[in-house]
């Protein structure tokens, strides 16, 4: 199966997965208390994964007859998804707890969404991507109704399934269109006589439903409307992982197929008018409803929706800047996100209640450190400098004005000067506000650990960019 | 000492600081009065030891710079604090140290038992530092310094008793109009001063007025220049229209009325003119606008003059028409004769208010001179030296006033005919009959005051300024003896000060036309008159008192109209004051700031609140609406990409 | 003098302080002030280590520190200064410690998080006043906000939720625009320079080559998001707010400091970057600022809050420093310059009255008082004193920087007409009006509100704070050449980029035909 040895070390990190959800399972079924274990355990297999793709990045290679790629963009998405769902670990094991529901299978679950993705951002072969995309996408359906006494849980979980269904359907369609038009599923090929195809309306409409799927994944408006539903009737740390995680992969797969569109000179391309446009509606959409949501989760999922915009004004603009730009962002995004969950998931009560956002106020004077860490996610969700999020958005609109998108750049600086207004209410509420009512919630070490970690990155992300800047930039 | 000119600008500074800083612990009263007056006692002779040795030199070694740091030097302005000593700021030094040194030892008797003495005293300090700062200057910025800071000194002190009543409203009122009205003046001063940098590229006097000779500026420049300076003038100097200042000025304790609105701060304006006379003189129709205010000022407020009842009011008008005078002098280019008249003027007004203080302080704070009368009996050197500033300022030979008054009369009849001499000649004759008016309701005729009140001559340290001031006012006038009379020696006054308004003189080339027996038959007119107005006022408020109140009755329009000072503040307020603050509160504020303005801002934030509230409802949890917006969408996607292809 | 570090050393001590600060418990609050006024001080004395090894014949940027922050996107972490901005720093670092020796009394809850905020305050000031980078420079302009809103927000008045909210939201719009706009710039620099950079000194020498319909559109972006912090009417309006709400020393450094961050940048990216767009655009600006001169203090003069009533004159003041920096001629820049400095001194020290008053008497209310003349006397002294050198009273401060605003742009050849400054001039009047009303109702008459009788005159430590600002307002009031020969040559050479001054010599202003 592996031509050398070689091929196995580079694909070691998705092979440490996939053997993890093996011994996982066989965990599962023979020892008493997995429930303590598998958490452990996964996590230590993302660790591994993650830290394995980030040391070995430099080795850049086409693996299993042109199926998969290893190194350089592939590892760092693989490192982001990785270290990500460590995260999200992490803030699950108290979560469940707190829920009670001590199903063992969430963890393997989660280990095969995260091999899905990891196998989307490495794929060479549409074919591949779809496996990836299946993958991920059916794991995260039963995630988001894993609690199942909780009805609002099922109802998420179902229409999650329903619209993702309808969403991968597209997919599937566009990838025919494609191969009808390409003769061909292999990325490689499409992209080497990429400008033949583009005057073949077959194959323009085929990467059109394929981007349109995908569209669905990153939740970019008009195909949004399941997300605010599903963040907030899914658990909260699973939220967390399809805002962040999903989310990169579905980037990681556009990035991937579409690369070609990014080698024609960084002017835009074809499907930059398409792309500016539901950049803009997602980018307005998102931080406009979020201002009247009182749900916290809900107003997380509109912030991800204008995210999700700032994220495609990359593609449209479609260079180099960008593609880094997009990258980075994400994982700026990915580690703001976790952190903004995990806080979330920290201080909802059982069964549901502190979801609304009234519930934070006070929370300056009360717990002065969960205040003070998340009022600086919000600011870096924000955007406000020094934090990751201000540099994401500066890498993003340096791409889109070398691209000639300057109109795309402004209309994101005012839909973000919109989105201050929502997340630093938050912060009013911790610090200007005062309620009597207290909040009753238990601290734990590992959700402490979880949010301090990613808000570590988040600052370090912000005021030290630069060698990450080069990791990525190196390798496109 | 022309060289130590600069201590008598710090001096006072001191005594300023001295005074300011630990009067408060100091509790003995005379030495805060020693201190304060000493400073200008001392500063007054150090201005006469630089005079005599000016006087010494010859005329072209007459003028020096004493230049002590430089204060703004940015691109071409360099403008330093630096002191000229010359003809003209001498006269002016000795009249400001002199008389402000009297008053200042007035005033140890004159506000004794006050609490603010101390503060008093400090701020008179500070007023002189300031005046000499502007008659001393040497560029234009620093003659504005002392512009302001006396300014500020006259509001300090005009409201030095900030929490009395005054007439209507409150002293406090009094003070703050004073600067701002002065204030609307400086804000001419300013642009006069913009145009002169503009235009000749410095500040410095000798610069900007070599300049003026040499280079070739068309007259409409100097004609702005000129008019932007004088509107400064009207302020400090109480013209028309912004004269209306100086009579609230009233308020304040009367050495300060004596001292600033009488004897110096107030001819400020007629000396900024006179030390700008090239531009002046180059800007002829500019002087005509001037001779004219003067002259109107000068008669309008002698009108006002005759009917008031405040004794200081009364002082107060007949000092602005006598400043009409001065500047009725200026705008006729005889500038000499001006400053002449600045100087005879500070000793007879100053001795008029000074006395006055003398009779108010005996009558318990008592201001109104229908409840006077007789009070010559009871404190007869007032009474006398009273009379002496009378005569002299109703211009009856040899006194001060008759020299420097005819002058003025003459240069107008001469210089620019018989129309400005006849408003001249006129209020002349009003001064004189409200001047006795004046007189014989304090000081002659029965007693109208009450029983409670017990006339006394006042301490010696009020009655000797006094005398010395009536010395003065008598004797001060032989220095500027006509040639009519002193032959060809020609006016010492004016040789004296001749160099400085050479180049004035030369462009303004009058020559005289008259016969000196033209002007001695004015001259003679001129007494007449003021002797027949003299004998007028005794008769009818000697002889016949029914007469005034019947004249009264019979016109009572026109009584009321002087009895109210033609009614200027009301129309100030009514034109000017009210609608500006009425539109900035009920428009500028409530309207166009909260409402449009910031109205936009927060509509702009309200705006997308609605949009949010309304658009969320799209989100019904209705998984067949999603898809189908989802189906919406891509249909939408393929017309574009069909369109496009 | 490459990479002294002498600036690095002074935007790290209140950095550095500020963290030392965290490490205090609860009940040591006067340790924690005593450590706050060290750190700044500390801070204030390199600055002023830094103007005596100023070389003021020197126009340049001087002090630079320069190294590599983020390589990717050729972004150093470049910082220096030159005369303009060495007076704002020093400012900066003058007002920082007396602000905070004044918040004493008046912070009693949260002084650590004060304390913290504070001084990182004054990092952000610093920051924005030395960067040479325009990435740095808004990252400190940015990251500024985020103290001052914890300022407003949490020791503020009644209102301060709005007031901090609108402050925020506002200047950061403004500030994202210019964001864009700066991307842009160094975006079309590429074309010149061959590479991505945001160094301002590079970014100087080829800006002007952009297209003039371009640059116009940046210097919209800069000038707008710099016009609100200003604040040029008419975005005035979160001024009032942000002032009346914020607690004492927020106002101070909000008048003091923050506002002259949007004059600075005016003054450091406008005019050099785009010289042309900014001829073209003075007389426009001109008016807008001259609007605000009067506006400001019509408005001001009917206010019935005395907090208000400063607010509104700084619109008014700063109004002349934009004046001055539009005018373009070298006394009118050089005007500006200390007028800030100057604006910064009196109307902080306003503020800083009106907080002692209020301190004691919890109104705010000009009715509310009347005679205070009688009770506290050393207090009716300093608001005099602070009044007059805002009124710019000649021989205090307040007088030079309008003096040469005025002077400076009646002949100022961009704007080329006398009304602008006959206008402006008017301004100097209707000072004198409102502070002369304000302090006639306050301190003088009668005392009418029984509430006030047993009113305390300033204790020492309010004295301590006040006495040093008036000391410089008299200082600048007298021999200003200290301040202006600093900025002398700097001002120079911005004034030779903008246009030949040649101009200015009233031969040319067809004012005087020829010179015998």
């Amino acid at each position: 199966m592996f031509n050398n040895y070689q091929e196995f070390w580079n694909l070691l990190p998705m092979i440490i997965i996939g053997a993890g959800i093996i011994i996982s399972l066989i965990i599962e079924m023979y020892s008493k208390k997995s429930e303590v274990i598998l958490p452990w355990f996964s996590i230590l297999l993302f660790l591994a994964a993650g830290l394995h793709a980030l040391f070995y990045i430099g080795d850049i290679s086409i693996v299993l007859q042109n199926m998969l790629a290893t190194g350089g963009n592939v590892n760092i998405f693989h490192a982001i998804f990785t270290l990500g769902a460590a995260v999200v670990t992490l803030l699950s094991i108290d979560y469940l707890k707190k829920y009670g529901i001590y199903f063992r299978e969430y963890y393997i679950i989660l280990q095969t969404s995260v091999l899905g993705m990891m196998l989307m951002a490495a794929a060479k072969d549409i074919l591949v991507i779809f496996l990836g995309l299946e993958l991920m996408s059916i794991s995260f359906y039963i995630l988001a109704g894993m609690n199942r006494k909780r009805l609002n849980a099922n109802e998420a979980s179902l229409k999650y399934f329903l619209l993702g269904a309808f969403a991968t359907g597209f997919i599937v369609y566009g990838i025919a269109l494609i191969y009808g038009a390409a003769h061909t599923t292999s990325i490689d090929f499409i992209t080497s006589d990429f400008n033949l195809l583009s005057g073949n309306l077959l194959f323009v409409a085929g990467v059109l439903l394929f981007l349109i799927g995908f569209s669905f994944k990153i939740a970019a408006f008009p195909f949004h409307m399941w997300v605010p539903d599903v963040y907030e009737g899914a658990p909260t740390s699973v939220a967390a992982l399809f805002s962040t995680g999903g989310k990169a992969a579905a980037f990681s797969a556009i990035i991937a197929t579409l690369f070609a569109l990014f080698n024609n000179g960084g002017q835009g391309n074809f499907f930059t008018p398409f792309l500016a446009v539901i950049s803009v509606l997602s980018m307005f959409y998102g931080s406009i409803v979020a201002i009247a949501q009182d749900n916290i989760k809900r107003m997380l999922a509109y912030s991800s929706i204008s995210h999700a915009g700032y994220l495609i004004i990359g593609l449209a603009a479609g260079n180099y800047d960008a593609v880094a730009g997009v990258i980075f962002y994400l994982a700026a995004y990915t580690f703001m996100n976790l952190g903004a969950f995990g806080m979330v998931a920290l201080i909802e009560g059982k069964d549901e209640t502190n979801l609304s956002i009234n519930s934070y106020s006070g929370l300056g004077s009360k717990k002065p450190l969960l205040a003070a860490l998340l009022a600086l996610l919000m600011f870096s969700l924000a955007g406000i400098p020094p934090f990751a999020g201000f540099f994401g958005k500066y890498y993003i609109f340096i791409a889109a004005i070398k691209a000639n998108l300057t109109w795309l750049a402004i209309l994101g600086v005012i839909s973000s000067a919109i989105s201050v207004y929502f997340y630093i209410r938050i912060v009013v509420l911790m610090y200007f506000k005062t309620s009597d009512t207290e909040i009753g919630f238990e601290e734990s070490n590992n959700y402490m650990l979880a949010i301090i970690l990613s808000v570590l990155i988040v600052v370090l992300m912000g005021v030290f960019p630069g060698s990450f800047i080069d990791l990525v930039t190196k390798f496109i | 000492m022309r060289d130590l000119i600069y201590l008598t600008v710090i001096l006072p500074l001191l005594g300023f600081l001295i005074n300011g800083i630990f009067g408060s612990k100091i509790k003995n009263e005379k030495l805060i009065g020693i201190i304060g007056s000493g400073v200008v006692g001392i500063s007054f002779l150090i201005a006469l030891g630089a005079f005599f040795e000016t006087l010494a030199l010859p005329l072209e070694q007459r003028q020096k710079i004493v230049s002590l740091f430089s204060w703004m030097v940015v691109g071409k302005l360099n403008v330093s604090f630096a002191f000229q000593v010359d003809q003209l700021s001498l006269v002016m030094a000795l009249v400001v140290t002199g008389v402000g040194f009297i008053i200042h030892v007035y005033s140890i008797g004159y506000m004794h038992g006050d609490k603010g003495y101390w503060r008093f005293f400090s701020y008179m300090n500070l007023f002189i530092f300031a005046m000499m700062n502007l008659i001393l200057a040497d560029n234009f910025v620093l003659l504005f310094l002392g512009w302001e800071g006396v300014g500020l000194c006259s509001y300090l002190l005009i409201g030095f008793w900030y929490d009395r009543k005054f007439e209507k409203s409150t002293v406090a009122e009094a003070s703050k109009k004073a600067f701002i009205v002065n204030r609307v003046g400086d804000f001419g001063f300013l642009l006069g001063m913009f145009l002169i940098f503009m235009t000749f590229g410095s500040l410095n006097f000798n610069e900007v007025f070599s300049r003026a000779v040499s280079f070739n500026v068309p007259a409409y420049v100097y004609g702005f220049i000129a008019i932007f300076l004088f509107i400064g003038a009207t302020g400090k100097s109480a013209q028309i229209p912004l004269f209306v200042w100086l009579p609230d000025a009233m308020a304040g304790p009367t050495p300060v009325s004596a001292l600033i609105h009488a004897a110096t701060m107030v001819t400020a304006g007629v000396y900024m003119v006179a030390r700008t006379s090239i531009i002046y003189a180059s800007a002829p129709q500019i002087m005509m606008v001037i001779a004219i205010i003067g002259a109107l000022t000068a008669f309008f407020a002698a009108t006002i003059g005759i009917v008031q009842n405040d004794i200081k009011k009364v002082l107060a008008y007949s000092t602005v028409s006598q400043l009409g005078y001065m500047f009725l002098a200026m705008g006729v280019g005889a500038f000499s004769a001006g400053i002449f008249h600045v100087m005879t003027h500070a000793f007879f007004k100053a001795l008029l208010f000074l006395a006055a203080g003398s009779v108010i302080h005996a009558m318990h704070e008592e201001q109104d001179i229908q409840k006077f009368g007789g009070l010559k009996k009871y404190m007869p050197r007032t009474h006398i030296t009273f009379l002496i500033a009378a005569l002299a300022i109703s211009g009856i030979p040899p006194l001060s006033g008759f020299f420097s008054k005819d002058e003025i009369l003459w240069f107008s009849f001469a210089n620019s005919g018989l129309f400005l001499w006849i408003i001249g000649a006129g209020t002349a004759m009003m001064t004189a009959f409200y001047m006795f008016r004046l007189y014989i309701l304090t000081f002659d005729g029965k007693e109208r005051f009450g029983k409670d009140k017990h006339p006394h001559e006042s301490p010696a340290v009020i009655t000797i300024p006094l005398i010395v001031l009536a010395v003065l006012s008598v004797i001060g006038g032989f220095v500027g003896i006509p040639e009519v009379f002193s032959g060809e020696h020609g006016n010492q006054f004016h040789n004296w000060l001749a160099p400085i308004f050479k180049d004035a003189d030369r462009k303004l080339a009058h020559f005289n036309l008259y016969s000196h027996s033209t002007e001695i038959l004015l001259m003679v007119l001129s007494v007449v008159f003021a002797v027949s107005a003299i004998w007028f006022a005794r008769y009818v408020y000697l002889k016949k008192p029914s007469i005034a109140s019947d004249t009264a009755k019979r016109f009572k329009g026109l009584y009321n109209l002087l009895w109210n000072k033609y009614f200027v503040d009301e129309v100030y307020d009514a034109v000017i004051i009210n609608p500006i603050v009425k539109t900035s509160k009920s428009f500028l504020w409530q309207i166009a700031d909260n409402k449009i303005i910031d109205g936009v801002v927060n509509g702009t934030a309200k705006l997308i609140d609605i949009f949010s509230v309304n658009i969320r409802k799209l989100q019904n949890g209705v998984a067949q609406f999603y898809a189908l917006v989802m189906v919406l969408g891509i249909v939408a996607a393929f017309f574009w990409i069909i369109l496009s292809l | 003098m490459e990479n002294s570090l002498l600036l690095t050393y002074l935007i790290l001590t209140p950095f550095i302080g500020s963290f030392l600060i965290l490490f205090f418990k609860k009940g040591q609050e006067h340790l924690i002030r005593y450590t706050a006024l060290a750190i700044s001080t500390i801070a204030f004395i390199i600055s002023v280590i830094i103007y005596f090894q100023f070389d003021s014949a020197n126009a340049g940027f001087q002090f630079i520190d320069k190294f590599h922050w983020i390589k990717g996107l050729n972004i150093h972490y470049h910082v220096g200064i030159d005369g303009m901005s060495l007076l704002l720093v020093l400012l900066t670092t003058f007002l920082t410690p007396l602000t905070l020796v004044s918040s004493w009394s008046s912070i009693e809850s949260k002084v650590k998080e004060f304390t913290f905020f504070f001084l990182m305050l004054e990092v952000g000031m610093l920051g924005v006043f030395i960067s040479l980078d325009l990435f740095l420079f808004y990252v400190f302009w940015e990251a500024m906000l985020i103290p001052m809103y914890f300022i407003i927000g949490i020791w503020g008045g009644k209102e301060r939720i709005y007031a901090a909210v609108k402050f925020f939201i506002y200047t950061m719009f403004g500030s994202l625009l210019m964001l864009v706009a700066l991307i842009w710039l160094a975006v079309y620099a590429i074309g010149p320079l061959g590479y991505f950079t945001t160094n301002l000194i590079e970014l100087y020498a080829v800006s002007p080559q952009i297209p003039i319909d371009i640059q116009t559109w940046m210097f919209i972006a800069f000038a707008f998001s710099f016009a609100i912090k200003v604040p040029v009417f008419p975005l005035h309006t979160w001024l009032p707010d942000a002032h009346v709400q914020a607690p004492t020393a927020g106002s101070v450094i909000l008048a003091g400091v923050l506002l002259k961050m949007g004059t600075y940048g005016l003054l450091r990216f406008n005019l050099p970057l785009f010289p042309e767009v900014s001829v073209a655009a003075a007389p426009y600006i001109s008016i807008l600022a001259i609007i605000g001169i009067i506006y400001g203090a019509l408005v001001s003069m009917v206010q019935t809050d005395i907090k208000k009533l400063v607010a509104y004159s700084s619109v008014s003041h700063l109004g002349f420093v934009v004046l001055g920096i539009f005018a373009m001629t070298q006394e009118s820049i050089q005007g500006a310059i200390i007028q800030m400095v100057n604006h910064g001194l009196s109307t902080g020290a306003l503020f800083l009255l009106v907080g002692i008053i209020y301190e004691r008497t919890h109104t705010r209310e000009i009715s509310d008082y009347g005679g205070i003349a009688k009770l506290v006397p050393v207090f009716a002294f300093a608001l005099m004193f602070a009044s007059l050198s805002s009124v710019g009273l000649p021989g205090l401060n307040g007088f030079i920087g309008e003096f040469l605003i005025l002077l400076g742009s009646f002949k100022s050849p961009v704007l080329g007409s006398w009304w602008f400054t006959v206008f402006a001039a008017s301004g100097v009047i209707f000072a004198a009006v409102y502070l002369l009303w304000m302090y006639q109702r306050v301190v003088y008459g009668e005392v009418t509100n029984p509430k006030l009788n047993g009113l305390k005159d300033m204790n020492n430590r309010e004295i301590f704070v006040l006495f040093p600002i008036f000391i410089f307002i008299v200082w600048i009031g007298i021999y200003p050449s200290t301040f202006l020969k600093v900025s002398d040559k700097s001002t120079a050479k911005v004034v030779k980029q903008m246009y030949n001054p040649e101009k200015i010599n009233p031969v040319q202003m067809g004012l005087i035909q020829s010179t015998k």
